[in-house]
């Protein structure tokens, strides 16, 4: 699976990002470099949730931090608000930052623990001089009971006295304060309680709706992705491998990868049998990746094709769209 | 951490150093006897043998106690003053280093592994010989001269040393998330620097400061030994070094100041651990 | 089948800052020779801290245990510490999440397999390399003899794994503690070394205890499942009866609650309001009452206690779901 191709771009009027051929390469010596995003495309319309699925070195953070140029590009674009935020500089960059935030991983260390919650939240809305002292006082606690944390008992607490859950609450209340118009969402529940989790992701629901955003999830877990997504990008080894509507991509996965993903999930249900497909082998290394499609190396169906020639993404119909010379049917 | 919280040894550094600083900011209004009054008739008074005297004098009739007293101030002013610009300057380098990375870092780094090759003693010596000595014995260097050229010279050393800690701990606190965060938000750098790595890094740097301030005390008084610190100033230093040759005549003249300099780094030294064990504490809990 | 590991009224408590932590309260559990026993709880249920409790590894000062641990008939909560390690390897051996820091960095994989051998079992060097070769094959690492002189770091998360299974085996234990062995890989890797723990526990006959989070986990992969909240075994049944026939209202949300990639996407889940408890803070009457949505009056001051169905199926309720309701 080697995917690229611009196949499945939609270029509409509501399109809000637009990412094309994007690589981001890391130089790791004088002479070798290794690309964790290797031209990946894809377009994000108002009010959609793309869930970006892989597992542990398919280079989904890193899509996620270059897409907010939080990383450099090494090719290829972005564009939001209708400029390649790839060809601006620095400080143009910065000024568009505030119409795209992002939610991280460990919700703990994504606050600075020397400030109390009232002061993280107020900070976005400080550094951009969003209205007076009072007015910004009465801004963050609307946000932080929309998240469901008190101002009052906890506003003047500090981040590391709150637990997982809670913190990553006040994470996203911090993110809304600007009134973005793209959140990207990186492993935002992976590190909670399984049973925080459902509240967490209901609470991003209610805030996607309440601000009309436009998220971007990036997990490495099927199931509370497809719970959340409107379309769901699955990602190996830099390349995308298959673009689907979550059930379409559960009922019926195109890409061998997929399928194998897909049934490695163990389900909370003895009477349904276990994990029908054990992929075999390990991932090769990114540093050296195998030539046309990089997942015929563990691929049932490879064949010499898959080694010559990279596939590019095709339409599979609904809105579906695999990168593969022999998709399953 | 509130003071009654302080273990034994702690609380008695903490008012040791307090009397230090009393010491130096008001020496100058105590009433005692010239420091270098040449008192044949107090020569080698005992340790507590006199009221005139408490502390005793030395083979000259110098007053021990006031010698300690005022010998405060120049020996904590080049101590504090060497260490608080030496860690400012070493500090800024550091974290804005640590925090860019890159080839600046690498400069920053290289330029503080050069001057901490070089041992502070050297580095003195050489600096104390060819900025304040004249060539001409009987001309006399100007004290002040000196102290500016001491002051400098420790302030290079501890330079690197405090910047090694501040980079050290930026680095780390660089990859917290909060940092990536606040980037997103669209905070500069320097805003970045100002408020979110320098308020954590700062602990880690003041608990190192404490334990330079004592080693900056006692090179001081190795300079002094030497020949090169402030000979025939008041210092505790210049103290150790007068009496050198009178061991055999008044020993106690020698044991005030080495007990005194002595106590004085210990409390450095044991506020420095404290520091640093509170911020261990603090830092594993986040 | 009898009875290999028995733990009746195990209680364990730490002495934190802020008081008195209840890990585990009170726990009653049953291994059989061969069976898979499945632990299941979130953060603070105890589950971790019962499994290295019942090895005997909380060696901290501030660790206080009481209730008894029975294991192949030896009373081991009496038992002297050389007692207790002889059992190591042996008799119980366990599995840890992070194969990272399980696995000493800079010793080669060869050297930490075979230390048990030579040290438990007497074996000489070359014996030991035999078999450490031969328990490579059985965890299916690829080309035994260079893996043997890799170091953990050129390894992947995977292969890791596999190498503290083939640890943990070397003995050939009668029990395994398997505390979330795949929560850090990835689920393509997880599939593998679930896969590998069946087979292997068939082969050799061994019985194993699976400490998860994960109900998707324990639902393909054990005989009987315990779930624990707040350091009490709130629900005990066989797997299939548990999930066909939830009785506590915890596990009926917990199941509720996970999204689930076999169910049509909704958008929204349903919820365990309120948070977890904290054990250092435990609250009269039943530990999930805040949280319960069935709760009722007796629920918040009377303790329940673990009441057994005819079916041995027990549960930790005053109001139990199904039948009896």
């Amino acid at each position: 699976m080697a995917g690229t191709g611009k196949a499945h771009l939609r270029n509409t009027e509501d399109t809000v990002l637009s990412v094309e051929d994007l690589v981001v390469e890391f130089s790791l010596s004088k002479k070798t470099a290794v690309q964790a995003v290797s031209g990946i495309s894809f377009d994000l319309v108002q009010g959609e949730t793309l869930s970006i699925v892989g597992e542990s070195g398919c280079g989904k953070s890193t899509l996620g931090k270059a897409i907010l140029s939080l990383l450099p590009a090494t090719s290829g674009s972005v564009i939001f608000g209708g400029r390649d935020m790839t060809k601006l500089d620095k400080e143009a960059v910065r000024n568009l930052r505030p119409q795209m935030q992002m939610i991280f991983q460990d919700p703990i260390s994504s606050l600075d623990p020397r400030y109390t919650v009232k002061q993280l939240v107020a900070e976005p809305l400080e550094i951009w001089s969003r209205g007076n002292a009072e007015e910004q006082a009465s801004k963050v606690e609307e946000l932080l009971d929309s998240v469901g944390i008190d101002p009052a008992i906890a506003g003047d607490r500090k981040a590391y006295e709150f637990s997982g859950g809670q913190c990553q609450r006040i994470s996203i209340a911090r993110s809304l304060a600007l009134e973005p118009k793209l959140l990207i969402c990186d492993e935002p529940v992976s590190a909670l309680d399984v049973s925080i989790q459902a509240q967490i992701l209901n609470l991003l629901q209610d805030m996607k709706e309440r601000y009309g955003l436009t998220m971007v999830f990036i997990s490495h877990d099927l199931s509370v992705v497809k719970a959340v997504s409107t379309r769901i990008l699955v990602m190996y080894l830099g390349k995308i491998c298959e673009i689907a509507t979550p059930d379409s991509l559960y009922d019926s996965p195109k890409h061998h990868y997929t399928h194998a993903l897909v049934g490695s999930v163990p389900i909370p249900d003895p009477t349904k049998k276990v994990a029908q497909v054990i992929l075999e082998g390990e991932p090769p290394s990114p540093v050296d990746p195998p030539s046309g499609c990089r997942f015929r190396t563990r691929c049932p169906a490879a064949t010499e094709l898959c080694a010559a020639e990279e596939p590019q993404l095709r339409d599979v119909g609904g809105g579906n769209y695999v990168a593969c010379h022999h998709p399953r049917s | 951490m509130k003071f009654k919280q302080l273990g034994f040894f702690s609380k008695a550094s903490v008012i040791w150093l307090g009397i230090v600083m009393f010491m130096v900011i008001f020496g100058q209004w105590i009433p005692l006897p010239k420091p270098t009054n040449f008192d044949i008739d107090a020569m080698g008074v005992g340790l507590f043998d006199s009221l005139k005297h408490p502390l005793g004098t030395d083979a000259n009739g110098y007053d021990l106690l006031s010698n300690v007293i005022l010998g405060a101030r120049p020996s904590m002013l080049i101590s504090l003053v060497s260490v608080g610009i030496g860690g400012f300057i070493g500090s800024a380098l550091g974290i804005i280093a640590a925090y860019k990375r890159g080839k600046l870092d690498y400069i920053v780094n290289t330029l503080f592994n050069i001057v901490l090759s070089v041992p502070a003693l050297v580095l003195g010596l050489a600096l104390v010989a060819v900025l304040a000595t004249n060539p001409d014995p009987n001309i006399e260097v100007p004290t002040s001269r000196r102290v500016i050229v001491i002051i400098l010279s420790l302030t290079i050393v501890i330079i690197p040393i405090l910047g090694r800690i501040a980079r050290g701990a930026t680095l780390s606190w660089s990859n917290r998330e909060f940092v990536v965060a606040a980037r997103s938000m669209g905070m500069k750098d320097s805003q970045i620097i100002m408020k979110h790595i320098v308020p954590n890094v700062l602990p880690a740097i003041y608990a190192v400061a404490f334990l330079a301030i004592g080693v900056v005390i006692v090179v001081e008084g190795s300079l002094s030994l030497l020949g090169v610190g402030i000979v025939d100033g008041v210092s505790w230093g210049s103290m150790i070094a007068r009496v050198r040759g009178d061991l055999e005549y008044a020993p106690h003249s020698m044991v005030v100041p080495v007990v005194v300099l002595a106590l004085t780094v210990i409390a450095c030294n044991q506020l420095g651990d404290v520091l640093r064990s509170q911020l261990d504490s603090r830092e594993g809990r986040l | 089948m009898s009875s290999l590991l028995s733990l009746s009224n195990l209680r364990i408590t730490f002495d934190t800052p802020r008081g008195e932590l209840a890990a585990v309260r009170g726990v009653d559990l049953e291994i059989l020779a061969g069976e898979s026993l499945g632990v299941v709880g979130e953060s603070g249920s105890g589950k971790t801290v019962l499994s290295r409790a019942s090895m005997g590894l909380l060696t901290m000062s501030s660790a206080h245990r009481s209730g008894t641990v029975v294991f192949d008939g030896q009373d081991l909560s009496a038992a002297s510490r050389d007692t207790v390690r002889n059992t190591w390897g042996t008799g119980m051996a366990m599995i840890f999440q992070d194969p990272m820091t399980a696995l000493n960095p800079v010793r080669r994989i060869g050297s930490q397999l075979t230390e048990g051998l030579r040290v438990r079992l007497d074996m000489s060097k070359k014996d030991a390399k035999k078999r450490a070769i031969e328990l490579l094959q059985l965890v299916r690492i690829p080309d035994p003899e260079t893996a043997l002189r890799k170091f953990p770091n050129q390894l992947s998360g995977g292969m890791r794994q596999r190498v503290m299974i083939a640890i943990a085996l070397a003995c050939n234990p009668k029990l395994l503690f398997a505390d979330e062995p795949t929560t850090a890989l990835d689920v393509t890797v997880q599939a593998q070394i679930l896969q590998l723990l069946s087979d292997l526990r068939k082969e050799l006959n061994m019985s194993m205890v699976l400490v998860t989070h994960d109900l998707g986990v324990v639902a393909g992969h054990t005989d009987k499942i315990a779930v624990m909240y707040a350091g009490e075994v709130v629900e005990y049944a066989e797997t299939k009866e548990l999930f066909a026939n939830v009785r506590m209202p915890y596990t009926e949300a917990l199941l509720n609650s996970i999204p689930r990639l076999d169910q049509k996407s909704s958008g929204r889940m349903a919820v365990i309001e309120g948070r977890l408890p904290d054990p250092t803070q435990p609250e009269p009457g039943c530990a999930f009452a805040s949280r319960c949505p069935y709760v009722q009056e007796k629920c918040r001051t009377e303790h329940p206690e673990l009441q057994k169905a005819n079916n041995g199926h027990q549960f930790r309720c005053h109001f139990p779901l199904g039948a009896s309701r």
